[in-house]
């Protein structure tokens, strides 16, 4: 009965809704991302609760830029803005609204939708600049969370297998700082990427309407998928340490790399022309390898060489041997990718996009030639259990690791811009009614 | 993109915050000695804490309708998750330095934080302002109880506090109701009442 009632309680708390404060979005006309086949004469906002309406409350700009919207006022319904429209011609429109909540606070909100054609995801809106240097950076604090956390996981269950204490913690340690990372840091491309879409200070920011990026886009549905993920792993991972449960560290590595996904399900892969099954197939195969083979060389050069001198061999060969099928899978998807993007080889040279690839290429030669550097020079000496290459080994391994990152680096620039353009397919003509 | 009212949300996490007092109470009234005669029961309150700070991020994905309130529910899970974890680590022998016993009171302090910070109007604009800025205080003053809990683990009176303060906490959010005439609708610049 006992047992009952506490089960009951669990399964009440893991149903929660969703909660209120200001002034929330109740629904919209056109909807988010609607394609329209005829042009509407008003758009409208509908809140939970009485707003008051400034004059420019909804504001809709055709693609180019240009005012298509009157003067905002209230419906007859006091929750609900309207604004009339002008005749709207076929193409993508965006709606940028604000007004004050009831609690005093200006709400702000973006949405898109398309009159004979698919509007665009609200990050690509009229008015959006498109990623920043800052968000490069946060997204490549995103990767190196990543291969802290896949790569430790990884190495510890497939390389490491026994550890001494002190280097149990450190190992733990890392792979916890790299889960915490990768939810911080996603929350931070996520406000980035909807200030970019929104374009408010950041006072009124912190009341904008995110649903429509976060439900809108695959980019806000990943960040979601991968937020809820990432939780389950840093509990997954928590009660592996806790209860040193060496199957918890099975699901915590298999819930990451499931969840990894996340970015190849909303990036390029997903959504450029010629996107496909397997193109986004290669973009995690290619994201997991890169993790785990850099997160595998942080573990071994700060975890096992300082803390577990006993196991350094072992570590190494094992490693050594797991290093050249990641890198065999990394560059096989690489190549497959860079030849889906880029269709003609002048593309490298002449395109931004190209040439961004081609700094991450000369990057990852440097870094596959350090690595053939350990394997036929290092390895040999450490099968042969030669103690004096284990010291300068450490710094070498640091220095491949570093060079790693840099990849890293220069991926989160690359895949914050975009390809060249394929040449469009021929579409079928729409009819629009005034 | 119809959502459940607020209070619906925060009375389900207030029936959990009542049980974590109520287990803490429990142990206070009874003694830690007598408390811990079965081994699971050290590990309740701070499990249901690690347990509820899982439950928020559910919140905090499902309410993006305002960047505050996602950022607020996210540091609300964390300093849960921070708090239950930590704790769990000294029952079980995991942690080992005493400086972990202050996660618990760093989590209060951030968690009042939250609720100040992302509430920008005073306390008698409305009821929902009203209770942000009584639990945001409640949480940030109770600090001191729960420092005094965390270093001297054995006292009564502490224990008792803190227990205390997690059914303060409930209470209050159970009081979050829109059409509960106790707060009412406080101040005319608020506009009408929701419902």
């Amino acid at each position: 009965m006992t047992r009952a009632i506490l089960l009951g309680l669990v399964l009440a708390l893991a149903l929660p809704g969703i909660a209120l404060a200001h002034a929330t979005v109740r629904s919209t006309f056109p909807e988010y991302r609607q394609r329209l086949d005829r042009a509407p004469a008003n758009a409208r906002v509908t809140f939970d609760q009485a707003v008051r309406v400034f004059p420019n409350s909804i504001s809709v700009r055709t693609e180019g830029g240009r005012l298509v919207s009157g003067r905002s006022r209230a419906a007859a319904d006091p929750h609900t803005v309207v604004v009339p429209l002008r005749p709207l011609a076929r193409g993508a429109y965006t709606v940028r609204w604000r007004a004050l909540s009831a609690d005093g606070h200006t709400v702000a909100g973006i949405w898109t939708f398309g009159v004979g054609v698919a509007a665009p995801p609200p990050t690509e809106a009229h008015g959006a600049s498109g990623p920043t240097r800052a968000e490069h950076v946060v997204r490549w604090g995103y990767f190196l969370a990543l291969a802290l956390l896949l790569g430790g996981l990884g190495f510890r269950l497939l390389i490491a297998r026994e550890l001494p204490p002190g280097a149990e913690r450190r190992f733990y340690q890392l792979a916890g700082l790299g889960v915490v990372a990768a939810l911080e840091v996603g929350i931070l491309a996520f406000v980035l990427r909807a200030e970019d879409a929104l374009q408010l200070p950041f006072g009124e920011l912190l009341y904008g309407n995110l649903d429509p990026i976060a439900r809108g886009t695959r980019f806000g549905t990943a960040f979601l998928a991968m937020t809820l993920g990432f939780v389950l792993v840093a509990g997954l991972l928590f009660l592996a340490w806790l209860l040193e449960r060496r199957v918890l560290l099975w699901a915590a590595f298999l819930t990451s790399l499931a969840f990894a996904s996340g970015l190849s399900l909303s990036g390029h892969s997903a959504v450029d022309a010629g996107a496909s099954w397997k193109s986004q197939l290669a973009d995690w195969v290619h994201l997991s390898a890169a993790c785990l083979w850099l997160g595998g060389l942080l573990q071994l050069a700060l975890v096992v060489w300082p803390l577990a001198p006993n196991e350094r061999r072992q570590a190494f060969l094992r490693f050594s041997r797991l290093a050249g099928v990641l890198v065999a899978l990394i560059v096989a998807a690489g190549v497959y990718l860079s030849i889906l993007r880029l269709p003609e080889v002048s593309d490298l040279w002449e395109e931004p996009y190209g040439r961004v690839l081609l700094l991450k290429l000369g990057l990852v030669s440097l870094a596959l030639s350090w690595g053939a550097a350990h394997h036929f020079v290092a390895r040999p000496l450490v099968e042969r259990g030669d103690g004096r290459v284990f010291r300068p080994l450490s710094r070498s391994l640091l220095g491949e690791a570093a060079i790693g990152m840099a990849v890293l680096l220069a991926a989160a620039v690359l895949v914050d811009s975009s390809p060249p353009p394929r040449e469009p397919q021929p579409t079928k003509a729409v009819t629009v009614s005034p | 993109m119809t959502r459940p009212p607020a209070e619906h949300v925060h009375w389900l996490f207030a029936t959990g915050v009542l049980l974590l007092g109520l287990f803490l109470l429990a142990e206070a009234i009874v003694g830690t000695e007598a408390w811990r005669r079965r081994p699971w029961r050290p590990y309740l309150w701070p499990s249901f804490a690690f347990l509820l700070g899982t439950l928020m991020w559910l919140v905090m994905v499902s309410f993006t309708s305002s960047t505050i309130h996602m950022l607020a529910h996210s540091a609300w899970a964390q300093a849960l998750m921070l708090a239950g974890a930590a704790e769990l680590g000294l029952v079980r022998g995991k942690l080992h330095s005493p400086l972990w016993r202050l996660a618990t009171p760093f989590a209060f302090f951030v968690s009042g934080a939250a609720f100040l910070v992302h509430e920008q109007n005073p306390w008698f604009f409305q009821r929902s302002a009203f209770l942000h800025h009584l639990m945001g205080w409640t949480l940030v003053l109770g600090t001191s109880v729960v420092i005094a809990r965390a270093l001297r683990p054995g006292r009564a009176a502490a224990n008792a506090g803190f227990a205390i303060l997690f059914i303060a906490l409930a209470v209050m959010l159970y009081s979050d109701r829109d059409t509960a005439p106790v707060f009412g609708h406080l101040d005319p610049l608020a506009g009408e009442p929701r419902r």
